[in-house]
């Protein structure tokens, strides 16, 4: 966790090289990338050393000395043109909190700001209808279904 | 006056009978045809599992109404009723019309936007985002 914060620190308009597409679980994940991090600043000879530096993002010009592969993220709801994040959709919602029910920070699953920002709104709505945990295990959150309906 | 859309959700406790659950939805109904308002949607998500244990229930059922009014009072209404009915342990009303607002201006945007420029949306941002506000002040 703490390799984590310092890499959100140090380039924080990337995507982080937590894990890959698997949201739901956090904390952990990072632990591969969070290793090469350490190594990878004592390692070098010569070449700029400074890792908080502006130009080190994924796109600098220090590609090929990469030992990782660093997926870009890109924004769930974005790639599926969501324009409303349904807060009675709670397996969609479930996928964005950890499993003691707290929301998933933007650096880990690669949602964008916008995004984020309804997403976190719908969680919170869930939580009020006890759709979604305030704290605890998030276990069996399934989308409501509609066993009767009438229209009028 | 301008119409507003609402989510009204309420959870009736496990073991209510059914006739009690019918009494609960008439009175919503019939408050809703008093004040002026007109029930668009009604669902039963029959009985789920609670996240977190609500009036010492680990499990509740759903009911789901999506309510059109221009009475904000009808709101406060029913709220009231739910409040004193035994039964309903928890409800919730969302105010949605802003929401689906943003969200029809959007797809719009979206649809325009495709239409227009296929390969290349982000050469012309600026008049893609002008074009669909006076629209959406409009309505």
């Amino acid at each position: 966790m703490a390799e984590e914060q310092k890499q959100g620190q140090a380039a924080p308009a990337e995507a982080p090289r937590a894990e890959g597409g698997a949201p739901s679980h956090g904390g952990h994940g990072g632990g591969q990338g969070g290793h090469g991090g350490p190594r990878r600043e004592g390692g070098r000879e010569g070449g700029p050393r400074r890792e908080g530096g502006p130009g080190g993002g994924p796109g600098g010009p220090r590609r090929g000395k990469r030992q990782y592969f660093r997926k870009k993220k890109v924004c769930k709801f974005c790639v599926e043109k969501m324009d409303l994040i349904d807060y009675k959709r709670a397996d969609i919602l479930s996928q964005f909190v950890q499993e003691r029910g707290k929301i998933l920070p933007r650096r880990m699953t690669g949602v964008c700001a916008r995004h984020q920002r309804w997403l976190g709104v719908a969680i919170k709505r869930a939580r009020n209808i006890a759709l979604l945990p305030f704290a605890g295990s998030a276990a069996g959150s399934t989308a409501p279904k509609v066993v009767e309906a009438h229209k009028s | 006056m301008e119409e507003r859309l609402y989510d009204l959700i309420f959870i009736a406790r496990p073991a209510t009978p059914e006739d009690e659950i019918k009494k609960v939805i008439h009175s919503i109904e019939h408050a809703c045809t008093e004040k002026g308002g007109k029930i668009e949607k009604s669902e039963h998500w029959g009985t789920r599992k609670l996240a977190y244990r609500v009036a010492k229930h680990r499990e509740g059922m759903y009911y789901y109404h999506q309510i059109r009014t221009t009475h904000g009072e009808l709101i406060a209404e029913l709220e009231r009723r739910l409040h004193v009915q035994d039964s309903v342990i928890k409800y919730l009303t969302i105010r949605l019309d802003e929401d689906l607002k943003r969200q029809k201006k959007l797809s719009e945007k979206r649809e325009k936007r495709a239409a227009r420029r296929p390969r290349r949306p982000a050469a012309t941002p600026a008049p893609a985002a002008a074009v669909p506000e006076p629209q959406a002040a409009a309505s």
